[in-house]
């Protein structure tokens, strides 16, 4: 019992003391004072629980009364309350939704201890970079606290019952540690243990650890192997840990990056992984980075060109942040068209609630009091609709997460959590007082004994109007931006289809295939294997043509390499041409239908024993023979300031130009060499593409049963089809416009019964002036004119405003779009036109049903 | 959802703005404790209105707490603790605008009783 407590006890006994003494001085009995004193009082304890309330809850308990007398109110307006509702659960449940995205993908910090410290190095700020760079940079930067380089790699687990293909990393013993995220059993690399001989140890992923080792806990010791050779298991990362963030993503398993003689390489092939030193900011190690390169550049010519450092958060979400902060955008516009219409509907009910505010008023409601009510009721209204908002936020969650394209990074992590919770919290909150205000205003602040007079009949200031046309023409204006953007997004969506790939992917199916765990068809082995495999595949029924290359275009890794024209001038070092560069098995072309326009493709021919030939592209062509006579000329592809004896190869064909790694990238240099005469380029896997004449889908089975019964050790893996393939490549392009369409409809439905809705309202409230129009002569069209014009005259301006605000945002979301500029003539022509039709539409409605009214029962009514 | 109230809330409820004026008013003539402002309602209405202890004690709280009216602990006169409330300045500002209220109230009320709509 508190303080207070005991007061308000003693307070009370006191009072039934003094009127117990005052009975018995009127000549009561002492028992028959307390008694009646007693009965007097009534019952004590409730007095004092209904006391002790006054203490803390008054604010409350008024609220709780408010919002009570609301939900009565909802109660007898069912209908009005669902569209309310619904109309700000549409609302707030998209703002979640996306929210939730931009939760999870921008601001929860990456996985590891003090993310935002973390750097990543990389060429262009995007690709890989030398191995002699790392080890020149680690030794002279002083701005780091650690830097460490990982290197993809995809071995053959094999030996378990389920030989598998793994993604995983060859990392420097630094960089685990360096994330600041333990072990969950076990420990990482020493730094002894990433030098050549030593490097067989490895740390397993929580995923790997539990499907192929079942979570045994005993795992750490267990030998495995990987490409045949013999590694121990040293550790297991904790569930959840995902490295690295922004490329390999899917790696399960890290081992040792033991550079040894490669350290003095120029290959590109590492990406570089820092923490920046406590007290050094990231513009010091820029600084101190470039003064490094510059030094580097001065002994070795031509190594150390655009490497930058990135903040690792920047690396791994800075290409999807323009994406959603469009998405937001465009939420945020649906929630306030949204806001717009249950403000407009909460304005028409106000009107006819007129009487009810007067009486309240008489009864001494003050204008704060009126105010508070009407806030409260449309609070509480925001927060069911923010209620149910979240029930379809997480079922949009669930389908993003389901449908949302493969390349947006964290997009698994998607969940709703306490943020979430909070932001609708918020924008309910906000929501509730955005549409409630207006009204809430105007119905507290009526002349109560004017609206007594008036007998509750609806009332019709012209402010009230125009809060009403300007809520119309914002909600428009809104709609159009939206609807545009959604244009912008299809047009760019279209442009994207429409683009060629320069081969025919229909009816292709491909697959990797990967000797690395194969003892038979070991490094030395391959060509025999990948040549063996192909002859049986072409020999399936079915199956029209097959070919084998490195990598697929947009699907696979991207190799580049510098080559040298014969005859021309030697550029300076470190500035010769890239070309990407496919190995291919004779059929890769003609499987792909990648049209030879000159010369011949790559052919049976061409072995190691024969001289070395190389298919260029049309760009390529063009580019450095434009006068067309690539043919026969020669390339290297060994730096001939270098090497004494350069390889040359002799420009055989020119083919069209394909697609390389990116869908929508212009087209560049590349050329396809023999893979026979390039064996040692390759590493322990190889794509094989099949042109089948059904379904390809229906023959990977039989094509992996075939390759099996040459070699059961040879893991197969990403068995696609290559629509799929493409259909994935442009899948975020479709998601982001799918997206935005769904919004803008929301939005165009929404102002569209908002239009509806407030030309309504205006022709019912016209009704006595119509009838008295319709009386005096008026014919039913000039009614009709007269309620479309005003309504149209609403959307018009609501149509130029919009127009005027996508002008100035559509260039925000330039980096969407492709093949369209931000200020597409024919998106900003149709779009306003569709609205404005859809405006017509709902204008057109109460216009005729204003114009069929019977003048005589209109004028009745009043 | 409304839910059924105690039967003290809403006579509470009823009395509310009229009570807090009641006793307002009695405090203007000098501190009382809560008894003696029950009494005073009941003897100064010529014993129609009684301010019911479920209603009475919640307002002079709620009053206390809105700083219209100030509490104290004070010896009564047979050597009892009792607690002793008074008017504050703020509380006389509030009476006058109460007062001024309540007329208004009676007017319109009056108004509209002595008047048939047409």
């Amino acid at each position: 019992m508190s303080r207070r407590d005991r007061r308000l006890k003693e307070e009370i006994e006191s009072h039934l003391r003094m009127a117990i003494r005052d009975r018995m001085e009127r000549g009561e009995s002492a028992a028959e004072a307390e008694a009646n004193a007693r009965r007097e009082f009534g019952n004590q304890v409730l007095v004092e629980e209904v006391t002790r309330q006054m203490w803390s809850w008054i604010w409350l308990e008024q609220l709780w009364r408010d919002v009570c007398y609301g939900l009565r109110g909802m109660r007898r307006n069912p209908g009005f309350t669902a569209v309310a509702i619904l109309a700000l659960a549409l609302g707030i449940g998209a703002n979640s939704a996306i929210f939730t995205a931009v939760n999870a993908i921008l601001l929860r910090p990456l996985g590891y201890r003090d993310p935002e410290r973390l750097v990543t190095i990389l060429n262009h700020g995007t690709g890989p970079v030398a191995p002699a760079n790392f080890v020149d940079w680690k030794a002279q930067s002083r701005s780091f606290d650690n830097m460490g380089a990982a290197e993809a790699w995809t071995p053959d687990l094999t030996g378990s019952d389920r030989p598998e293909k793994l993604w995983a990393l060859r990392v420097s013993a630094d960089i685990l540690p360096l994330l600041g995220v333990p072990p969950a059993l076990g420990r990482f690399f020493t730094p002894g243990e990433d030098q050549p001989g030593s490097q067989f140890e490895v740390v397993l992923g929580y995923s790997l650890w539990q499907r192929q080792f079942g979570g045994d806990s005993h795992v750490l010791g267990r030998r495995i192997q990987l490409d045949n050779q013999t590694y121990t298991v040293i550790g297991v990362m904790p569930r959840g840990f995902r490295f690295a963030p922004f490329w390999a993503t899917r790696a399960e398993l890290w081992a040792p990056l033991a550079l040894g003689p490669r350290a003095s390489q120029r290959g590109n092939s590492l990406r570089l992984f820092a923490r920046l030193r406590p007290g050094i900011t990231l513009e010091q190690a820029r600084a101190e980075f470039s003064s490094i390169k510059a030094a580097l550049e001065r002994q070795y010519p031509g190594t150390n060109q655009d490497q930058r450092i990135v903040p690792l958060k920047e690396r791994v979400v800075g290409e999807i942040r323009p994406a959603l902060l469009t998405l937001l955008c465009a939420v945020g516009f649906v929630l306030l068209i949204a806001c717009a219409n249950v403000a407009h509907m909460l304005l028409a009910r106000s009107a006819t609630r007129s009487h009810e505010v007067a009486v309240r008023a008489a009864l001494g409601a003050g204008r704060g009091q009126l105010l508070r009510q009407f806030l409260a009721e449309s609070l509480t209204l925001a927060m069911l609709g923010g209620a149910v908002g979240l029930l379809l936020a997480y079922w949009g969650v669930r389908a993003m997460v389901r449908f949302g394209p493969p390349g947006i990074p964290r997009l698994e992590t998607l969940s709703l959590d306490w943020r979430v919770a909070g932001w609708t919290l918020a924008v309910s909150l906000v929501t509730g007082i955005l549409f409630g205000l207006a009204p809430a205003l105007r119905a507290s602040g009526l002349n109560s004994a004017e609206s007594l007079k008036k007998g509750g009949r609806a009332s019709s200031g012209t402010g009230r109007q125009r809060v009403r046309g300007l809520l119309v023409v914002s909600e428009f204006a809104l709609s159009l931006m939206l609807l545009i953007g959604a244009g912008l997004m299809l047009r760019s969506f279209v442009a994207l289809q429409a683009i060629d790939p320069g081969f025919r992917p229909d009816h292709l199916l491909t697959m990797i295939l990967s000797v690395g765990g194969s003892p038979d068809a070991g490094l030395e082995r391959a060509p025999e294997f990948y040549q063996g495999a192909l002859a049986r595949v072409r020999a399936i029924p079915g199956v029209t043509s097959a070919g084998m290359t490195n990598h697929l275009p947009i699907a696979g890794d991207f190799w580049g390499l510098p080559f040298w024209i014969e005859g021309r001038p030697l550029p300076h070092p470190g500035e010769a041409a890239d070309a990407g560069f496919r190995l291919a098995l004779p059929g890769y072309l003609e499987t792909m239908q990648i049209p030879i326009v000159r010369g011949r493709s790559i052919d049976a021919g061409d072995t190691a024993d024969s001289p070395g030939v190389v298919v260029i592209n049309q760009y390529m062509a063009q580019t450095y023979w434009p006068g067309g006579n690539a043919i026969g000329k020669r390339l290297t592809l060994d730096d001939p300031s270098s090497s004494r004896k350069p390889a040359w190869l002799t420009v055989v064909g020119i083919a069209k130009n394909d697609v390389r790694d990116d869908w929508a990238a212009p087209p560049a240099e590349e050329i396809f060499l023999p893979y026979l005469q390039h064996t040692d380029a390759m590493g322990h896997y190889i794509t094989l593409v099949v042109r089948t004449k059904g379904d390809p889908a229906f023959l990977a089975p039989v094509i992996e049963r075939s390759i099996w019964r040459i070699d059961r050790n040879v893991t197969i893996s990403e068995v696609q089809t290559m629509n799929s393939v493409i259909e994935g490549a442009n899948a975020e392009a479709r998601f982001n416009m799918a997206l935005l369409a769904v919004f803008a409809t929301v939005a165009t439905v929404l102002s569209a019964v908002g239009i509806f809705g407030v030309m309504s309202y205006a022709a019912t409230r016209r009704r006595r002036e119509i009838g008295i129009r319709l009386a005096l002569g008026a014919r039913p069209t000039e009614v009709l004119q007269l309620i479309t014009r005003e309504g149209m005259v609403l959307a018009l301006c609501g149509t130029a405003a919009g127009i005027a605000g996508a002008l100035a945002l559509t260039r925000l979301m330039a980096k969407l779009l492709y093949g369209v500029e931000p200020v597409d003539p024919l998106t900003f022509i149709a779009v306003p036109l569709l609205l404005t039709t859809v405006a017509l539409a709902a204008c057109l409605v109460p216009a005729f049903r204003a114009a069929r009214t019977s003048p005589v029962t209109a004028l009745r009514q009043e | 959802m409304p839910r059924k109230q105690p039967v003290y809330r809403n006579r509470v409820e009823l009395l509310q703005g009229t009570l807090d004026l009641l006793i307002l008013q009695t405090l203007q003539w000098g501190p009382r404790h809560g008894y003696g402002i029950s009494q005073a309602i009941r003897a100064g209405s010529g014993d129609v209105l009684r301010a019911d202890t479920g209603s009475l004690y919640p307002a002079l709280h709620r009053l206390e707490r809105a700083k219209w009216i100030a509490a104290e602990w004070k010896q009564s006169e047979n050597q009892q603790r009792v607690k002793v409330y008074r008017l504050t300045a703020a509380g006389k500002k509030q009476l006058l605008s109460e007062r001024s209220r309540w007329e208004q109230m009676v007017n319109a009320i009056g108004g509209i009783l002595r008047h048939e709509p047409s």
